[in-house]
């Protein structure tokens, strides 16, 4: 790994080395407030289909920048330049799991270097001899061959996917196989994504041409993708996350190429940001309302309409040469007709897309609502069975009638999974299983099939927990929610179903990168309004002895309250511990000991087997012995409900119980 | 404050922390434009600028919406 980035740094330091020596340039684009308005709202369109297509917006955003005067070699380094840090954030994400093939990506990302430095030598040299016009030339005709591939291929795919519901995509063919097959001595190279040797001669013209069409319309993905799949035989996603690394090694070095000789005007890569970052939420989440045979038709339609605005534009720069002559009324109507059918094809999408996600949310909204009046008006259970059942849940506090499961596919779920499907069984309580699919629009523009990978792999992962339940006569429902804070969505979820109880698993974090990081335990602690259990990967509710935490404050007392529950559906004793740390050790032993045996006669009355200990030390650390020691498997406690600045200033016995204990510990919320 | 009291706070932080970017872009423009067209190490500039106004701003932009409650549908079976 170590080699690996040493490799990439040598890779991004390759352009410095190779520096072109200073040119000079015309002056600085002189900014207009329209043209900052102009730029914003294209900004904002690139990003929302951007966000919508899965794929860079810019096909839009240079073509913007070009018509309202920008010099094109201008226009292309600030669009590379406006991209590359998200590429780079999504990038790390997928490499965490594992879904980047960092050689490949190294690899190809090394000769994609040698294409942009080619591409940014021909673009100035282009400049340098024919000037802005003729560059503006070079640029618009590769944009007109690339803008009617794709465009016609796009309207050509999404109509066969509305026929036929498939995608001509990632369908591996033989040429792949026959590539692999081919063994040149001395350039052969194993690649994990591949699980084969293949030949770097074949790597190579895939980088070289990527970064090559990066550095001409700043966006190189189109090739990148499709020739890893079809040349090499990689995965669709493998493909698509190791693009992600490609495209900031692209990204850096086109903007590092480009800014060395001065080509970058930050002014415009950062409006254009401004408006894209706001524009690709809107779009990913659009995206998540559309079929898939639309996304390829907007994308059609705008490449299309593009294609034919440049093409009159093409005709104003071919006059500007001196080739033809128009007179000047023609090229004011050129120039009207150009800037026309481009506001076109930036209303056409807009409009497409954002009429998807507002009939999308209102079809949802109507499904969810329509959902909820028919749980609302399903027969109620019959009143023998509420008191034979939920006898001891007469507290909101010790019910557990609507468990809440909180699981993904770590090991650090699996004992939450397991004994939320226990506690159902044990209460006849009903079970819900969600997961929380972090998505990051931003980062999902970049590569759509790898989220809906997520969400098919989270869905299948809800499914098994569901098939698990089922055998163990639990009623069990399923839900994906998306969003950026996981803790905020698991109390969405709480709160929509009027949950009993959060049943969370615990990750590994400790010590200072748990101050550091917070967790999301720690944060539904914090907000949820009711209990939270929270199980350790390896620990088992038995039934054996249940450790009550107490300390004289009205949390305790709720938590005696919900333990008694328990106890009685699992048919446990329960220990009750009061703590005593504090200068003042002897007057608050003995409120310590009044306050045991005002619990210890209720819970006798209830009739459970109870014993009871004053002990004094730290609380958390005191707990977590004792809990061990008397062999508990389940540690029963209130929440001071502190959040934010009080939780990290006070800290929290329950955050270090949580972290801490081998066995399952249950905050109890009022 | 509560969790919707908050994350409006959290919203309106980072929007004036983006806005104040964008101010210092606007403001230092023509020093920040001079700079980073001189070639050579200079390029460095926009390559800070663009990592940090994407880190604030993408931050700012995903809490925005959030906040008003676009998001992706949920599946429920």
């Amino acid at each position: 790994m170590l080699k690996q980035l040493v490799f990439l740094i040598f890779l991004l330091g390759c352009p410095l080395v190779i520096a072109t020596e200073a040119i000079p340039l015309e002056a600085v684009f002189l900014l207009q407030w329209e043209h900052v308005l102009f730029l914003l709202i294209v900004g904002l369109v690139g990003g929302l289909v951007s966000g919508f297509i899965g794929s860079s917006g810019a096909f839009i955003l240079t073509p913007a920048m070009m018509l309202i005067g920008i010099p094109a070699i201008v226009a292309v380094a600030s669009n590379i330049c406006h991209k590359f840090p998200k590429s780079l954030v999504s990038a790390l994400k997928r490499i965490k799991h594992g879904l980047v093939d960092i050689r490949l990506a190294i690899v190809i990302g090394i000769s994609a270097e040698i294409g942009i430095l080619c591409g940014v030598y021909l673009q100035i040299h282009i400049r340098n001899i024919f000037g802005n016009t003729g560059s503006n030339i070079y640029i618009t005709i590769i944009f007109l061959l690339v803008l009617a591939i794709l465009g016609l291929y796009n309207l050509r795919d999404s109509q066969k996917m509305r026929k036929t519901g498939e995608s001509e995509l990632f369908k591996i063919n033989k040429l792949a196989q026959k590539v692999r097959s081919i063994h040149i001595p001395g350039t052969m190279m194993y690649f994990p994504s591949l699980d084969t040797r293949i030949s770097v001669l074949f790597t190579i013209p895939i980088g070289f041409f990527t970064g090559l069409l990066a550095s001409n319309i700043a966006v190189g993905g189109f090739i990148a993708v499709p020739a890893m799949i079809y040349i090499l035989g990689a995965g669709g996603l493998m493909a698509s996350a190791t693009q992600l690394l490609i495209a900031f090694i692209i990204g850096v070095g086109g903007t590092v190429q480009y800014a060395i000789s001065g080509f970058v005007d930050i002014r415009l890569a950062m409006i254009i940001l401004a408006g894209s970052l706001l524009g690709i939420h809107l779009g990913a989440i659009a995206a998540t309302y559309a079929k898939d045979y639309l996304i390829k038709l907007v994308t059609g339609i705008l490449m299309s309409l593009i294609f034919f605005s440049l093409s009159v534009k093409m005709l104003i720069y071919i006059n500007d040469t001196g080739h033809i002559k128009l007179v000047i009324e023609t090229i004011t109507t050129l120039n009207y007709v150009s800037f026309n059918l481009f506001n076109l094809a930036l209303i056409s999408g807009t409009v497409i897309i954002l009429y998807t996600l507002i009939s999308g949310t209102i079809k949802y909204n109507k499904a969810q609502r329509f959902m909820e009046e028919e749980l609302a008006l399903s027969p109620k259970i019959d009143e023998d069975d509420i008191v034979s059942n939920s006898i001891t849940q007469l507290s909101p506090t010790g019910r557990f009638e609507k468990i809440l499961l909180v699981t993904d596919r770590s090991q650090a779920t699996i004992g939450a999974t397991r004994e939320a499907i226990r506690l159902a069984q044990r209460t006849d309580g009903k079970l819900i299983a969600m997961s929380v699919v972090m998505m990051n629009p931003e980062h999902a523009s970049l590569a759509r099939q790898l989220i809906e990978k997520e969400n098919d792999d989270t869905l299948s992962h809800l499914e098994q927990v569901r098939t698990e339940a089922t055998k163990a006569g639990v009623s069990c429902d399923i839900s994906v929610r998306h969003g950026i804070e996981i803790y905020q969505e698991i109390i969405n979820e709480a709160e929509q179903n009027h949950v009993d109880v959060i049943v969370m698993g615990r990750r590994g974090m400790t010590g200072l990168m748990r101050l550091m990081m917070g967790s999301n335990t720690a944060k539904v602690i914090g907000h949820s309004q009711c209990s939270v259990l929270v199980v350790p990967r390896t620990s088992m509710i038995q039934g054996s002895k249940i450790l009550l935490a107490v300390d004289g404050s009205r949390y305790s007392d709720i938590a005696a309250s919900a333990a008694m529950s328990i106890a009685k559906h699992i048919h446990a004793s329960i220990l009750v511990v009061s703590v005593v740390y504090s200068d003042l050790k002897e007057k608050r032993y003995t409120e310590a000991v009044q306050e045991i045996k005002r619990v210890e006669s209720f819970l006798t009355k209830e009739g459970i087997k109870v014993t009871g200990e004053v002990l004094s030390g730290r609380p958390a650390e005191v707990l977590i012995e004792i809990a061990e020691a008397k062999g508990v498997d389940l540690i029963v406690m209130g929440s001071h409900g502190r959040t934010g600045l009080d939780r990290v200033m006070l800290g929290s016995v329950s955050d270090r119980v949580i972290g801490y204990a081998n066995c399952a510990v249950l905050v109890v919320k009022f | 404050m509560n969790t919707t009291g908050k994350a409006v706070m959290q919203t309106i932080v980072l929007a004036v922390i983006s806005i104040f970017l964008y101010f210092l872009l606007y403001y230092w423009s023509d020093y920040i434009m001079n700079w980073s067209r001189q070639g050579g190490w200079y390029f460095v500039i926009p390559v800070v600028i663009a990592f940090i106004f994407s880190f604030a701003h993408g931050t700012f932009a995903n809490h925005f919406w959030d906040m008003l409650g676009v998001k992706a549908k949920s599946v429920k079976k």
